[in-house]
């Protein structure tokens, strides 16, 4: 069963086959950001050719895309209308009307001043479902709907969203809009609130509707036509494209719903990061992925990777109520650029020098100072083994612009200057790993810290330090590590149902809605499943209760338990809810409180772990210092973080055998990585060609 | 100089001794600073033993700065994530931050303004009041006394002090809003006799001794409040958002010792003083003036309140003068000066100098940014009243001010400030009976809008100035309580000011109450227009109407400010936000951004012509050449009028 994974990345698109148990290819073109279809394909072509497998042998690709984020990014998505419960046109402008900077006169709403649907757009229709039950007060005025259409038609909108107050107690009034609709306008993407996100809070369920519509039509076109490009070049595999929450999703799927692949891009890291770990049986890590211009980070307990609380998930400034992984993401990567401000304080980022200008070295015209001119300005980064010889850069212009804008007017030598930008930009860092980890409840002592992405193994042991993490786990090709994720990655559909009920009092009658309720959800996972062609047995569903104590305006996710919720069982749930609070915010309210509010069920179908070559056994006694001496290249000065220059030897990865060990101070050298070991660290390969680097 | 009483709280209130030795073995700093001027002065510096002065390198600085403003950060979350009342969870009206032992502000939360610069006001009135007269470790202290610092009564205090072997060396603290704490009226109060009829008054009580509970207090707690469960449990999650900061504040000790830490603090303060002061430099020397202002003090309808403001520049520093402004009222309507007068001239100076979405880098909300500030405001006046006034609603007084310093150094920095904004609060409180017998409040914070700006139109719909909290979804309200939301869009009964840049549109808001109850509201600006600057036209004032569903046909018009009235069911309250004023020419808009404004029904067809001169057919074609035409006649007319 050959198996591909494609994650499109701004610079590259990474490639993975998997031909056969531990035969694994892995490959890079360039990205094309005008349509990310054509590098994909060219990729897939090139890596079948590479692999010699032949494009109709192989059986499943999955794609990690940035389409739809960069829709988010540049605000060029679709024009959208939007029927809306009549006084209520506004929700989407007014937002929770809290602005976006406290001491700010000149701030900007992006809400407003770039909305999803612009307001001549939004048309109210008389139509009313009341709360707490969920009555029908008026019916949906059938022709209001018709004659908005007439208008939506004449402006020519891509995209129909139907948002009704209340929705989440009541569907009738928007599905029966839809219907209208999908007659008066049939060739438009369409979507309702309650079939995108049926939960409560008005705003943030219309805002996901409206990120769906505004993403929809393009994303879609994108996603179909790259599945119709690859059948037309002989590629029969099925198509599977990554979402925000870790699991995969049909062509279909995706295309309805494409809200739910917004954060595609990066999830695939996170897994990777999570099977890497797993190579050398490490449950707990903390994945940094550093990139060019960003760093993603997210903390892996017990090899379970979090998922947001659905509250707090937001796509730029717009709501976002779609399961994603607990990322956090910062403004530090390799082009971050050092500076001094106005009132004489040293800063690093979050402004990037991007690929183009790029570091002061990469001579393309680039002045400032990066965190990469940094480390060449330490040696930490061979000139001519930049990107494995690809490029050439010039140390004498990180040397220069460090010297200029940094050190002179601090007063300080390059050197120090240099160490300053990589300590400041490490801090920042080491901020955002604490309040991924730390500010949730984990303790990073007892995590391994694992750094990939091209810049992420220079950093690696200064954060683990910094943060206390018990080892660095530098996994076999930090370059391409999210293309790997892509292929260890579940079949996965989640379903949510808002089912408000406080247990301690609950009835008969209330766990039969309940049960009622997760019956129907359960089934909506498995038909899913099962299109995809899943057996039953291999369908795994998990089931949550998402709770809070009463009165709260937050939930916490607790498990339920098996079988029906009754009477009897009603206190597991309780219990884990309690433990879930206790671990967010260290304390626990009464047990008679808790109230579930939204039932979800995730469907997930495991897919067969892919399977990483090992390396060949280092020999024992004088060989296998023969062998690590055959690794080694050359040796160059390096600075080290403690100011210290010294002769260090560099390795050549693709020569390490497992079991070898290797003293700081060393570098360990492979295409487009590079793995810093400071004095006092030892680091050592496994049996999978994982580094595990610890302090001495 | 007499006239400038500015916070001798110890004069106005019952006299109290100040606290002995703060702390087991030393830390006599906590006990030397009193708060007898608004102007801050740097404390002193970090030395080393030796009295060496310890010089913190910028790296470390910038790793200790961003460490203290994750902590705030994480203190603000795990209080508003935690918390059950609908206005801390969902408004998010709350601050929290770390201060050192002379109560200096080293990192706020983001939450909402006036609380975040109001917590050292509260320390030192704490440090007046303490039970036991000493801080301990472990103590857990709440405080909510207007005339020993607070804010206002609702906005309780809870702190902790932290000691590091043995020594007291600073505070984590929050503050957040409580829906009822025994007042007068249900949630809200205005017209009341005194400070006394606003509720409980806490004074550096302390909630834990030594880490032992004091479950007197909770006990007493119990029974004074009309939604007591609410209050009880959302000061537990205060305290949980204090420790959190502690264990924070510990931390950073333990790691970069005790000595570098204090040293870094104070130069983070004064980096972000330096900043301060660069940015007051490049306004012009001078005393610029502008005055606006209030409807009425809630009990004596039709007397109109003046306020005054005097800003004065000298080179780097700046004082604000509120001299001229009304004597203090008979109401509840006045201004603690510690926690609310000085946060709101210093939320001024923060927003128009240290603006944070134009500042490339991020710079410490700390007290450095308050140093160069100095506010003058008589005692017995408004913004200063004296012991025993009541004090509780002075939110509007405080937006206001702020827009008339605005409005006063709008000649010598026309780009940086903003025309006329809505400058008020409506702050409304629903409460009734449930059928068992227990009380239900809720507190709505309802949006302003925001004069239009140099390069922006103004915001519409969203929390004005000083305020700056999340509404209430309306889903949310309508599962929990007996109200429904019948409306919640931008206003369309009047236009924002017109201009090169229009103001922003007010919101109605129609809220329905499904059982009799009793409402108060906290709101003004319906007679003063917000202004327009620079040509820009004058925004619109606000309103309030009542009417019942049953007979929707008599609307009665309500006063701004309304004080425990009853309602009865399927009463509708339809608040009406005012509507920012326009900055520059509204000849100088392009005639298709108003057309754009016209099919967004942001403006009407008539407004189009007769403000802007642009003419936009029935069908919502833009007539380009009638447009020129009015438009050239409209230019000729201002000139012979200007002549």
């Amino acid at each position: 069963m050959a198996r591909i994974g494609v994650d499109v990345g701004g610079t590259f698109t990474d490639l993975v086959l998997e031909k056969g148990p531990r035969d694994v290819y892995v490959h890079k073109v360039p990205s094309t950001p005008e349509d990310q279809s054509i590098g994909v394909v060219r990729g897939i072509r090139e890596i079948c050719e590479i692999g010699k497998v032949r494009p109709k042998d192989v059986d499943l690709i999955v794609h990690g895309t940035t389409v739809a984020t960069n829709i988010t990014l540049e605000h060029n998505g679709s024009e959208v209308g939007m029927l809306t419960s009549r006084g209520f046109r506004d929700i989407l402008h007014i937002a929770r009307h809290k602005r976006p900077f406290n001491f700010s006169l000149q701030f900007d709403a992006p809400w407003q001043s770039l909305p999803l649907v612009k307001r001549r757009n939004r048309i109210s229709i008389s139509e009313r479902v009341m709360p707490p039950t969920g009555e029908i007060e008026t019916p949906l005025n059938e022709q209001e709907v018709r004659d908005a259409c007439k208008l939506f038609a004449e402006r020519g909108v891509e995209a129909v969203i139907i948002c009704f107050m209340f929705s989440f107690l009541n569907p009738k009034n928007e599905l029966a809009a839809k219907k209208i609709v999908q007659k008066e306008l049939p060739n438009v993407f369409l979507s309702t609130s309650c079939e995108v996100i049926d939960v409560i809070r008005e705003y943030e369920r219309f805002s996901t509707t409206a990120m769906n519509a505004y993403v929809g039509p393009k994303t879609s076109t994108y996603i179909r036509n790259l599945d119709k490009m690859l059948k037309a070049d002989g590629i029969s595999a099925e198509l599977r494209i990554m979402q925000s929450n870790g699991g995969v999703a049909t062509v279909d799927m995706a295309s309805e719903r494409p809200v739910t692949i917004l954060m595609s891009g990066p999830a695939g890291g996170v897994i990777g990061g999570r099977w890497a770990g797993g190579l050398s049986k490490e449950k707990n890590l903390i994945t940094v992925d550093i990139g060019g211009t960003s760093a993603d980070i997210s903390t892996i307990p017990n090899g379970e990777i979090r998922i947001m609380n659905p509250r707090d998930t937001y796509v730029g400034d717009y709501p976002v109520l779609a399961p994603m992984i607990d990322l956090t993401t910062i403004g530090a990567g390799g082009g971050s650029i050092a500076f001094i401000d106005q009132g004489g304080a040293f800063r690093v980022g979050p402004k990037s020098a991007g690929a183009d200008p790029g570091p002061a070295c990469y001579s393309r015209g680039g002045t400032e100072p990066t965190v990469t001119d940094a480390q060449v300005a330490l040696g930490r980064l061979d000139v001519d083994k930049f990107l494995g010889g690809d490029m050439t850069i010039d140390p004498e212009l990180s040397v220069k612009v460090i010297a200029d804008r940094i050190a002179k007017p601090l007063g300080m030598s390059v050197k120090d200057a240099a160490l300053g930008i990589i300590k400041v930009i490490n801090s920042n860092m080491a901020l955002a790993i604490r309040s991924n980890s730390v500010a949730r409840g984990f303790d990073p002592r007892k995590f391994a810290l694992m750094p990939f992405g091209g810049a992420g193994p220079l950093h690696g042991v200064a954060l683990a330090k910094e943060v206390s993490a018990k080892e660095v786990i530098v996994p076999p090709a930090p370059g391409i590590n999210a293309a790997i994720g892509l292929l260890e990655t579940d079949m996965q559909y989640e379903f949510t149902r808002s089912a408000p009920l406080i247990l301690a009092g609950a009835t008969t009658k209330d766990f039969e809605r309940i049960n009622t309720a997760l019956g129907k959800l359960e089934k909506l996972c498995r038909e899913r499943l099962s299109a995809d062609g899943i057996a039953k047995s291999k369908q795994k569903l998990t089931r949550i209760a998402e709770c809070r104590y009463h009165g709260q305006g937050f939930e916490l996710r607790a498990d339920l338990p098996v079988g029906k919720l009754s009477a009897k069982n009603k206190d597991v749930v309780i219990d884990n809810f309690h433990k879930q609070h206790q671990l967010d915010y260290g304390y626990t309210f009464g047990s008679d409180q808790v109230e579930i509010m939204t039932l979800r069920v995730i469907g997930i179908a495991s897919v067969e772990p892919l399977t990483w070559p090992k390396l060949k056994k280092a020999p024992a006694g004088a060989a296998k210092t023969k062998a690590l001496k055959a690794a080694f290249m050359y040796s160059r000065k390096t600075t080290f973080d403690d100011g210290k220059t010294v002769e260090t030897p560099r390795y050549d990865r693709g020569m390490l055998m497992a079991g070898h060990e290797i003293s700081g101070p060393a570098i360990i050298l492979q295409h487009n990585s590079t793995t810093l070991i400071p004095p006092g660290y030892r680091a050592r390969v496994s049996d999978f060609g994982n580094i595990h680097i610890k302090n001495v | 100089m007499a006239r400038k009483t500015t916070a001798k709280s110890s004069k106005t209130g019952a006299a109290r001794k100040a606290p002995r030795a703060t702390a087991k073995r030393s830390a006599k700093s906590a006990t030397k600073r009193t708060p007898a001027r608004a102007a801050k002065r740097p404390a002193k510096k970090a030395t080393t033993a030796k009295g060496k002065k310890i010089k913190v390198d910028p790296i470390t600085l910038q790793v200790i700065g961003g460490a203290l403003h994750t902590a705030a950060r994480e203190m603000g979350h795990v209080l508003y994530r935690m918390s059950f009342s609908s206005i801390i969870r969902e408004s998010e009206d709350l601050g929290a931050g770390l201060f050192d032992a002379d109560y200096q502000t080293l990192s706020e939360s983001d939450s909402t303004p006036l609380h975040i610069g109001s917590i050292p006001g509260y320390l030192r009135g704490m440090a007046k009041t303490l039970e036991d007269g000493e801080w301990c470790e472990d103590d857990v202290v709440i405080h909510n006394h207007p005339y020993y610092g607070a804010s206002h009564s609702p906005d309780i205090a809870v702190a902790i002090p932290i000691f590091w072997e043995g020594k007291l060396v600073g505070f984590s603290a929050n503050t957040a809003h409580h829906i009822d704490i025994g007042a007068a009226t249900p949630g809200l109060i205005i017209d009341i006799p005194d400070v006394f009829a606003e509720g409980m008054l806490f004074a550096g009580i302390k909630l834990y001794k030594k880490g032992v509970r004091n479950e007197g207090l909770w006990h007493f707690l119990q029974y004074n409040s009309r939604t007591a469960k609410m209050l009880m449990d959302d000061i537990e999650a205060q305290v949980a958002s204090a420790r959190l900061g502690v264990e924070r504040y510990k931390d950073l000790i333990r790691q970069y010792g005790y000595d570098t830490f204090k040293a870094a603090c104070d130069e983070l303060m004064d980096y972000t003083e330096r900043m301060m002061r660069q940015e007051i430099r490049k306004i012009p020397n001078g005393t610029y003036r502008a005055d606006g202002w209030m409807d009425d003090d809630g009990r004596n309808r039709g007397v109109r309140l003046p306020i005054k403001v005097a800003v004065t520049i000298k080179d780097d520093s700046v004082s604000v003068d509120l001299t001229g402004s009304s004597d203090q009222v008979p109401t509840g309507f006045n201004v603690p000066f510690d926690g609310s007068t000085k946060v709101a001239v210093y939320c001024a100076f923060r927003s128009l100098l240290l603006d944070q979405a134009l500042a490339e880098v991020y710079i410490p909300s700390n007290e450095g940014s308050f140093r160069p500030i100095e506010i003058i405001a008589p005692l017995g006046s408004i913004f200063n009243p004296k012991f025993p006034a009541a004090a509780e609603a002075r939110f509007t007084q405080c937006n206001r001010v702020i827009d008339c310093i605005l409005k006063a150094l709008a000649p010598v920095i026309p780009t940086k400030v903003i025309a006329g904004s809505s400058a008020s609060l409506s702050f409304i409180s629903y409460a009734g009976l449930k059928p068992s017998g227990d009380y239900w409040v809720f507190l709505e914070v309802n949006e302003g809008s925001y004069g239009a700006r140099a390069t922006k139109d103004g915001p519409d719909s969203i929390d004005n100035l000083m305020c700056n909290t999340r509404n209430n979804p309306l889903e949310d309200l309508g599962m929990h309580l007996p109200m429904v939301c019948d409306r919640y869009e931008l206003r369309d009964d009047v236009m924002p000011g017109a201009g090169r840049m229009r103001g922003g549109i007010g919101v109605v808001k129609s809220q329905r109450v499904l059982t009799a109850g009793v409402i108060t509201h906290e709101n003004d600006r319906h007679t003063d227009v917000p202004w327009g600057a620079f040509g820009g036209h004058e925004g619109a004032v606000g309103k309030v109407l009542r009417y019942n569903t049953e007979r929707p046909d008599s609307i009665e018009e309500m006063p701004a400010k309304v004080s425990g009235i009853g309602i009865d069911a399927n009463d509708v309250i339809s608040f009406y936000g005012p509507c920012g004023g326009g900055y520059g020419d509204p000849l100088e808009r392009p005639a298709e951004q108003v057309l754009d404004d016209v099919l967004d029904d942001f403006c009407t067809i008539d407004h189009a012509n007769k403000a802007y001169g642009v003419v936009v057919s029935k069908n919502l074609k833009l007539d380009v050449k009638a447009t020129d035409k009015r438009r050239a006649q409209m230019r000729r007319t201002s000139k012979i009028a200007a002549a």
